[in-house]
């Protein structure tokens, strides 16, 4: 999992009492994931469902999902990492001032009643958004949401999930930590995998230039990266597998249309909670699936010289063979 | 899976829709195979992803520099195009099978290049 103090949905589904949705609108961006894990449930240890259960929404502005939240903390834009701060003392009865909450746009006593009904919880659950990991502070506020869910089992059970989007992203994060031990940002150029983020995330890469030929599958970057790195996309052979002719497809050497995946492509996605999943299609594609094409690709790629740097010994061994 | 009597369509039960990362694996699908007419039990944004793709062949096998051109060719240019590159970028895998995935990071170690995902954003 990553290192994350996390479960499955049938956890959530089955025991948790106390929800908390943080920078997040499931309401439009995950329809169904009140009524089939959280807040709409019953379960054994639950069997009055929604009336069991409490929902806490903190976000920046209301949405749609605060009709479905019992309490709703709106917070002023950018200071979510100083209230998780915040929380994480005050769950361990430390002095937090009225001037460093009144910062966050909340009143003590939400906060402080937030805590408690945190602390008094059986199982508590935070669900986060990109409305916490992609505004400032960034992996820092993911960071230190996790590890207030890890603080506080010192109290109760406490568990912490990202809400992904974007259909099989946790397929990527699990299969690249499982091959490279690493989630996402590496680099084999080394003739190893190394990560890091920042010097080997794409938008970093794109906007320094420091790449000379992109290779994008399921995904559309020039309809979403910023302008920068999409001129570099423009000026690099760039090769693009997508079911439609997406706006990089428009600025690439090469588009190869291929089956989506689910609907016409066979195969497996991962759920938010790291659980995978049979794809079963429903439709007969004229277009190869993405698979048999990166197959190809790759197959034609290993029957050409491996051009890698060799050391001194590896040389010396090749000149004793021959 | 079973024929509708009803309608004549295909039903495929427990199928899995991938739009966004709830990843609901108990949707049950009316298809003819050629298109899906309805999805049962998806949400409004399920039910679009299902509903809009068809198996009509809307867009060309492949595209070189906007170009139509033989799939042969396009596979073919990539391979080149990866080769040569001094530092080749894979990137994106979201809307894609965990196999292809996995193939994605087998290429990326070949050419000694940057695999990243949606998740760096």
């Amino acid at each position: 999992m990553g290192g994350k103090v996390t479960c499955t949905l049938g956890e959530v589904k089955n025991r948790a009492d106390f929800i908390v949705y943080w920078g997040g609108n499931p309401a439009e961006c995950h329809p169904r994931h009140f009524t089939k894990y959280t807040i709409m449930q019953k379960s054994r240890f639950l069997p009055r469902g929604r009336k069991d259960r409490t929902m806490v929404l903190v976000d920046i502005r209301e949405t749609k999902s605060v009709k479905a939240a019992d309490i709703f903390l709106q917070i002023r834009p950018g200071k979510d990492f100083e209230l998780i701060t915040i929380l994480r003392a005050l769950i361990k009865d430390q002095p937090v001032s009225d001037a460093a909450i009144e910062q966050t746009g909340l009143q003590r006593d939400a906060v402080e009643d937030f805590v408690r009904r945190m602390k008094a919880a059986r199982f508590g659950v935070i669900f986060f958004g990109m409305g916490l990991s992609m505004t400032r502070g960034k992996h820092m506020n993911s960071a230190a949401l996790l590890t207030l869910a890890a603080e506080m089992n010192a109290v109760t059970k406490f568990v912490a999930m990202p809400m992904r989007g974007h259909g099989n992203v946790t397929g990527a994060d699990v299969i690249m930590r499982w091959q490279t031990g690493y989630p996402f940002g590496i680099s084999y150029n080394r003739g190893y995998p190394r990560y890091n983020p920042g010097e080997f995330s794409t938008v970093d890469v794109l906007v320094r230039g420091d790449t000379d030929c992109a290779f994008i599958i399921g995904a559309d970057p020039g309809a979403t990266m910023p302008r920068p790195a999409i001129e570099h996309l423009r000026r690099i052979p760039t090769i693009v597998l997508d079911p439609h002719v997406t706006h990089t497809s428009r600025l690439a050497r090469v588009h190869i249309t291929t089956a989506p995946a689910g609907i016409a492509a066979p195969g497996t996605a991962y759920r938010m909670d790291e659980i995978p999943l049979p794809l079963r299609p429903a439709i007969d594609s004229p277009y190869p699936t993405d698979h048999q094409v990166v197959q190809r690709i790759h197959q034609a790629i290993l029957a050409k010289p491996d051009w890698r740097a060799r050391t001194a010994q590896q040389e010396r061994q090749l000149d004793a063979t021959n | 899976m079973s024929r509708d009597k009803t309608n004549a369509l295909e039903i495929v039960d427990h199928a899995t829709c991938t739009f966004c990362g709830c990843v609901c694996d108990d949707i049950k699908l009316h298809t003819d195979r050629q298109r899906i007419h309805k999805a049962e039990r998806a949400c409004v944004l399920g039910k679009a992803w299902f509903l809009n793709h068809t198996a009509e062949a809307k867009y060309p096998a492949a595209l070189i520099d906007g170009r139509e051109a033989p799939l042969d060719d396009a596979i073919a240019l990539a391979a080149d195009l990866l080769y040569e590159a001094d530092m080749p970028l894979v990137y994106g895998m979201s809307n894609t099978t965990c196999e292809a995935q996995r193939e994605c990071v087998a290429m990326a170690d070949t050419i000694s290049g940057i695999v990243d995902s949606h998740t760096s954003l």
